[in-house]
């Protein structure tokens, strides 16, 4: 296969990138300086050897523990779970979270063969044997999302009846991502969480 | 009895109107282009069969629900050997609330829908907008066919006149297949759990709304029945796969027409929570109270899950739930006995079942939009005698102030509100018929 063909099959690998898009994109970086290329490449590179999965909370990050984990002005009684480490961006940006977060690495979906084995669940149970006090559930207001919500509802009922579960109140757009929700929307729905 | 009186609650507006006026279709099924001009009142559209009759109405319904009420697959629309097929209508009369409707669908799988010539994000924001109700011939299977065609009936009705149903069927349907899916196998009992409290959530949902409607039309359907049979009145109840909640009881059968049957809460007095009388339902009609008979049917429901969580296990699918639901109907074929219209019923009730249910639509839309929906008429009389053709007819006429748009393969027997004018339909040709103008 030509080095053109290869990159285009590989863009066309990305999310949301079909062949048209995929074409374009190789033929704009054949036309850019060199230079520019390989500090792209070099970042794509990077990310591919530096960033991990944080191995306290799942975030991605090039540290380990994480900035999240490390910062000391963090409230460690809270654990805000997430699906994707993406989440953690948009609820951030929100200014209205102060605790720790959880990365579960997606959502339970049988039909996608997704258990909880293939989510980072087992390590949440773990940190739950410590210090927190609350757990808020973020996960997506999809179908997907409540279903893991409620187990892990459940399975923390079974760790520790004393720690008080919350869910990030509606308010999110039905259907919609919390990554594409905006910040007043996101410190709305943390100040409205209730108790599952 | 007359028909007006007969009509629920809600239709008191019902003098305010809309009509289609220009209609345009272009490679929807045999039409390779056609543009008419409807006249208020309508227009009684005669035609060989295969002419085009009833591949009219369905555009003119596309427009309502943007689907086939035929049940077709969309690419199935689109006349033979092109791409894409468009409808359009403009609609007009003081109640209309838009001027333009349009729906557009490509074989690469792509379909839009404009209103007044802007393109709708989602097709539920745009549903139930034109106003129509279909009468086919083919609704008696809605009667004598299998429970799905009556749960299909009930989703479209409860889309177009229920805030919030579409949603919760939707959500009620993904719960519902991802628990199927964890069902197979070596299932996890947390896993399958995970979906129970979903499934109850939303499927609470569509049952309360389902029985409320049923309900809330029970009465004026035993009324239309007896209108155009001349028999004893049939009924139609609610039949859903989970056991009844305590203080509400199955149906009409105890109780006489307009006596309330219910020892639960029973007061229809209206709370500044209420919604407007949209739906014609009349009963139950605060938030309040429907969210507190959802978590009735919500009990039920997780009960019934419950006590045949063995057998869904063994089956590994979901046994329970409005997925299995059901309407019953019934005639009572003497004092003391009933019979189930669904398998028992002999061809007339059940085409005369139909005929009420399809009026009872038209009210419950007509409640809905403050106006009388537009009628299309699919060869209706084809199956009844001249004594149930007369009086659905006079059921049609009196009091209902909706436009006629009706399809027939001969002239004979139709004289509906002093006369329609008359139009041919010819290999997917329509013309206005110069003789048959009234
Ligand atoms: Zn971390």
């Amino acid at each position: 296969m030509s080095a053109i063909d290869d990159l285009m099959q590989e863009f066309g690998r990305l999310p949301g990138i079909g062949k048209k898009t995929a074409r374009r994109l190789t033929y704009y970086l054949l036309k850019q300086p060199p230079g520019d290329v390989r500090q792209l490449a070099g970042a794509v590179e990077r990310v591919a050897d530096e960033v991990e999965a944080c191995s306290n909370c799942g975030n991605l990050s090039d540290e380990d523990p994480c900035g999240y984990c490390r910062d000391d002005r963090r409230d460690p009684s809270v654990v805000c779970v997430v699906e994707e480490a993406s989440d953690i961006a948009a609820i951030e940006k929100s200014g209205h979270y102060d605790g720790l977060y959880h990365v579960l690495g997606g959502r339970l979906s049988p039909l996608d063969g997704v258990g909880p084995d293939d989510l980072n669940v087992a390590g949440l149970a773990e940190r739950l044997r410590d210090e927190v006090e609350e757990m808020i559930i973020a996960t997506n207001p999809s179908v997907e999302g409540e279903a893991t919500a409620t187990y892990l509802q459940k399975l923390v009922d079974q760790i520790d009846e004393e720690i008080q579960i919350t869910r990030l109140a509606r308010g999110l757009p039905v259907g919609g991502d919390l990554e594409y929700a905006d910040g007043v929307t996101i410190a709305e729905a943390f100040s409205g969480r209730r108790e599952m | 009895m007359t028909a007006s009186r007969i009509r629920s609650a809600g239709t008191a507006q019902a003098t305010a109107k809309a009509h289609i006026g220009r209609l345009s279709l272009h490679n929807f099924r045999n039409f390779q282009r056609a543009e008419c001009e409807f006249p208020p009142a309508g227009v009684a559209i005669i035609g060989p069969n295969g002419a085009g009759k009833t591949n009219l109405l369905e555009a003119i319904y596309y427009l309502e629900i943007f689907r086939s009420f035929r049940q077709a697959r969309d690419r199935e629309l689109v006349r033979f050997g092109q791409r894409v097929f468009r409808v359009e209508a403009e609609i007009r009369g003081e109640a209309a609330g838009v001027e333009s409707l349009a729906a557009a669908y490509d074989r690469g799988g792509r379909k839009k829908v404009e209103v007044d010539g802007e393109e709708v994000e989602r097709f539920s924001d745009a549903i139930g907008t034109l106003g129509a109700v279909v009468f086919s011939l083919d609704d008696v299977e809605i009667i004598r066919g299998s429970p799905g065609g009556r749960r299909r009936f009930l989703n479209i009705l409860l889309s177009l006149v229920e805030p919030g149903y579409v949603d919760a069927l939707q959500r009620y349907r993904n719960f519902l297949s991802q628990r199927n899916e964890a069902l197979k196998g070596e299932a996890d009992p947390a896993m399958i759990d995970a979906w129970t409290e979903g499934l109850v959530e939303k499927g609470a949902r569509v049952m309360e709304a389902r029985h409320r409607w049923i309900r809330g039309q029970a009465d004026a359907f035993a009324r239309y029945g007896e209108e155009i049979s001349g028999e004893g009145p049939g009924r139609m109840r609610y039949d859903p796969s989970v056991d009844w909640p305590e203080g509400m009881t199955p149906g009409r059968e105890e109780a006489g027409p307009g006596q309330p049957d219910e020892s639960g809460a029973d007061g229809s007095a209206e709370t500044s929570d209420s919604v407007a009388d949209g739906d014609g339902t009349g009963r139950w009609r605060s938030r309040e109270e429907r969210r507190e008979r959802a978590e009735r049917w919500a009990e039920r429901f997780r009960r019934a899950l419950s006590e045949n969580a063995e057998r869904e296990r063994r089956r590994e699918v979901t046994v329970v739930g409005p997925h299995r639901d059901d309407i019953e109907f019934r005639a009572r074929v003497a004092d003391d006995e009933q019979r189930d219209l669904r398998k028992y019923g002999s061809g007339g009730q059940q085409r005369t079942a139909a005929l009420a249910l399809r009026l009872v639509e038209a009210d419950t839309l007509a409640g809905r939009l403050g106006r009388d929906p537009i009628y299309l008429l699919d060869d209706v009389f084809a199956e009844l005698d001249r004594d149930r053709s007369r009086r659905v007819l006079h059921l049609l006429d009196e009091g209902r102030s909706g436009q006629v748009i009706l399809a027939a393969p001969k002239a004979a027997d139709i004289e509906l509100r002093g006369g329609l004018e008359r139009w041919t339909i010819r290999d997917g040709r329509i013309e206005p018929d110069a003789d048959g103008t009234a």
